[in-house]
């Protein structure tokens, strides 16, 4: 009895260390991956600020009227792109580091990141050209309310560009398939929000406006001579 | 190959003419008797030469304007004639909704055909004129003949509140660049001699003209004929008609206007950055006197859109104009509009910084001209109120000092179009 104890002890403890071994040579590898990894991320982030410090990217931006740098470490565009690079280097060196494991389990994990890469890519890029869209079309909301003298130029230009926001936002999480129903019903209701609020204060502000351009556009229509003195060209 | 853009129409025509001197294009409906009186002083020219009339005659009235042309005691067919009256008709042209459109779109017409005909000099008359001198349009085209000027400018008898965007704008900052005191670099009417068309159409070029908006080639015409050492004059011509203005469409009227005139100056920096004062430039003809507008104006419209503009444009202006503006701009906003007074040293500086942010692109470029818009109706509010109870000579006297401020703060452009990003005050 014993015996058979004994021999299945050592049965166990073989298989325990025959198991270590065999991971030993993925667990090396993944810790050369990751140190490998770290070395070419602290090099490309390094790169990556050198090229954008020499192209005065920070100073581009603030330019362009974008508001990266309040959501960036130390107020740096640049840094935070740096900082994005490098962190991408060491996930994938970290993702290939557990592929190196061999196990079913890992390989799935990896296969599965890897898949999902492209969605993320692509819901940075939708987020990215919409926020540049955004800022695009509430500069030109602003510019042509201030000049058709509108009070409320302002809330015009916000509102319609947390709209295309939304849409953008609304866009990228259904690109990276994250509670696709709960994000189309929550998208609606808020975009349908905003719409509505819009056209109540537009409406509601602007009452006077219109029936001011209605006559104006009577009086054109009457061949009523116009009243203002200045010509321009 | 010059032909190409010009009106089918025109070309059928003027086939049958192998040669002219002057070719002069009429734009404005000028009605047929005025169109005759010009044929008849053309006809005075010195030297007899041949002249080629085009007469804008829309689609639909091409079939009465053998009528016309009989009225002026013209024959289109005579080939020993020395003048020929053509209908011409912009083919594939909207209605254009300024002078200065009908202008661009008929520039490209007129080059070539007087290319073609080997002219030696083409004239574009597109305004309607009032109290002109008599034989007016001799003296806008003589100098071509003669040779004395390569292009004659008009100068119209001032109105106060006429062609404020030519007075606040490009007159004066054409001055202050090219260093010659003319009233309206960009016309609408004016002559131009065969050198400067020449130059111009292989400068600008077809293509130039079509990509970049014809309005490039009338912002052109004095930066080119200056920085090419051409001869510049400027002729009286009267007053001016001017189309009645829709507040609304400012906007697209400085966009479409200032955009040219600071690609021009762009262009054209080797050259204006070398002239330092300016000199007056000969002037034919005299001026007659010309009724002015009576009564006060109302410009709280205007302060009021200059004010909204300061309380919601700083985030754009801030990109385009020094911290020091923004300030005087914001004070300026307080003040009730009795005392509203747009000094004339801040209204220079901001004209250049924004021709400086448009050189740069700091921003898209209409959005940048359309930002100007309250900053400009500001100017106006401020000239407005000077000048609502005062004499046409006090508005000269203002006009004057305005351009001497473009050309007092000229160091500063160029420092700044030198170095934009370390001289900013």
């Amino acid at each position: 009895m014993w015996q058979q104890v004994r021999q299945a002890l050592n049965q166990s403890t073989t298989d325990f260390i025959t198991r270590l071994a065999r991971l030993l040579p993925g667990f090396v590898a993944l810790v050369v991956a990751l140190l490998m990894s770290l070395i070419l991320a602290w090099i490309a982030a390094m790169v990556v600020r050198r090229l954008l410090v020499s192209m005065q990217f920070d100073e581009r931006l603030a330019r362009l009227g974008s508001s990266a740098a309040e959501w960036s470490p130390r107020r740096s565009p640049t840094l935070l792109v740096s900082t994005i690079a490098a962190w991408t280097i060491v996930i994938i060196g970290l993702l290939i580091g557990l592929a190196a494991f061999n196990s079913d389990v890992t390989s799935s994990l990896v296969r599965s990141v890897f898949a999902y890469v492209p969605h993320i890519i692509g819901a940075i890029i939708v987020l990215f050209v919409g926020l540049v869209v955004a800022r695009f079309v509430a500069r030109s909301v602003l510019i042509g309310a201030v000049n058709l003298n509108l009070g409320y130029a302002r809330l015009l230009s916000v509102g319609t560009k947390w709209l295309v926001i939304v849409l953008t936002v609304a866009m990228a999480l259904v690109h990276l398939k994250i509670a696709v129903g709960i994000v189309e019903l929550a998208f609606g209701i808020l975009f349908g929000g905003i719409v509505f609020a819009l056209a109540l204060a537009v409406g509601l502000g602007s009452k006077e406006l219109v029936s001011k351009s209605l006559e104006r556009d009577a009086r054109k229509n009457s061949s009523e001579v116009l009243e203002e003195p200045f010509r321009h060209l | 190959m010059e032909t190409e853009s010009t009106p089918q129409q025109t070309v059928k025509s003027a086939e049958e003419i192998d040669g002219a001197d002057l070719v002069v294009g009429i734009l404005a409906d000028l009605g047929q008797y005025a169109v005759a009186g010009l044929c008849d002083d053309l006809r005075g020219l010195p030297g007899n030469p041949r002249v080629v009339v085009l007469q804008n005659v829309p689609q639909n009235a091409l079939q009465n304007h053998a009528a016309s042309a009989s009225a002026a005691g013209s024959d289109s067919s005579a080939q020993n004639s020395s003048l020929f009256l053509l209908p011409w008709t912009l083919h594939g042209q909207s209605l254009p909704t300024t002078p200065f459109e009908s202008v661009t779109a008929a520039f490209s017409s007129i080059f070539a055909l007087s290319e073609r005909l080997g002219a030696r000099g083409c004239c574009l008359l597109a305004s309607h004129l009032e109290y002109a001198p008599s034989k007016w349009i001799c003296r806008l085209t003589e100098p071509l003949l003669d040779k004395s000027s390569d292009f004659v400018a008009p100068r119209y008898a001032l109105r106060k509140f006429e062609g404020l965007l030519n007075h606040s704008i490009i007159s004066p900052l054409t001055r202050s660049l090219y260093g010659k005191r003319i009233q309206n670099p960009m016309g609408p009417d004016f002559a131009i001699s065969q050198q400067l068309f020449q130059t111009l159409w292989g400068a600008e070029g077809r293509n130039g003209e079509r990509t970049a908006g014809g309005m490039n080639l009338l912002a052109s015409l004095l930066p080119r004929a200056v920085c090419s050492d051409l001869q510049v004059c400027q002729a009286y011509l009267g007053a001016r008609t001017y189309p009645p203005v829709d507040w609304t469409a400012v906007s697209s009227l400085l966009t479409q206007v200032l955009g040219p005139v600071f690609l021009a100056m762009e262009r054209s920096a080797a050259c204006w950055q070398k002239t330092r004062a300016s000199t007056p430039i000969r002037t034919l003809n005299q001026p007659l006197p010309v009724p002015q507008p009576a009564g006060s104006v109302e410009v709280a419209r205007l302060v009021n859109s200059f004010q909204l503009g300061v309380r919601d444009l700083q985030e754009i202006w801030g990109l385009v104009l020094p911290p020091a503006i923004l300030l005087e701009l914001r004070k300026l906003s307080r003040l009730p509009a009795e005392q509203h007074h747009f000094p004339d040293d801040l209204w220079v500086r901001i004209v250049y910084d924004f021709a400086l942010a448009h050189r740069l692109r700091t921003i898209n470029r209409d959005h940048l001209l359309a930002s100007l818009t309250p900053l400009y109706l500001g100017w106006v509010a401020s000239y407005a109120r000077e000048m609502e109870n005062s004499e046409v000579t006090a508005a000269e006297q203002r006009l004057e000092r305005l351009a001497l401020a473009y050309e007092a703060e000229k160091p500063y452009l160029v420092s700044r179009w030198r170095w934009p990003d370390r001289f900013n005050p």
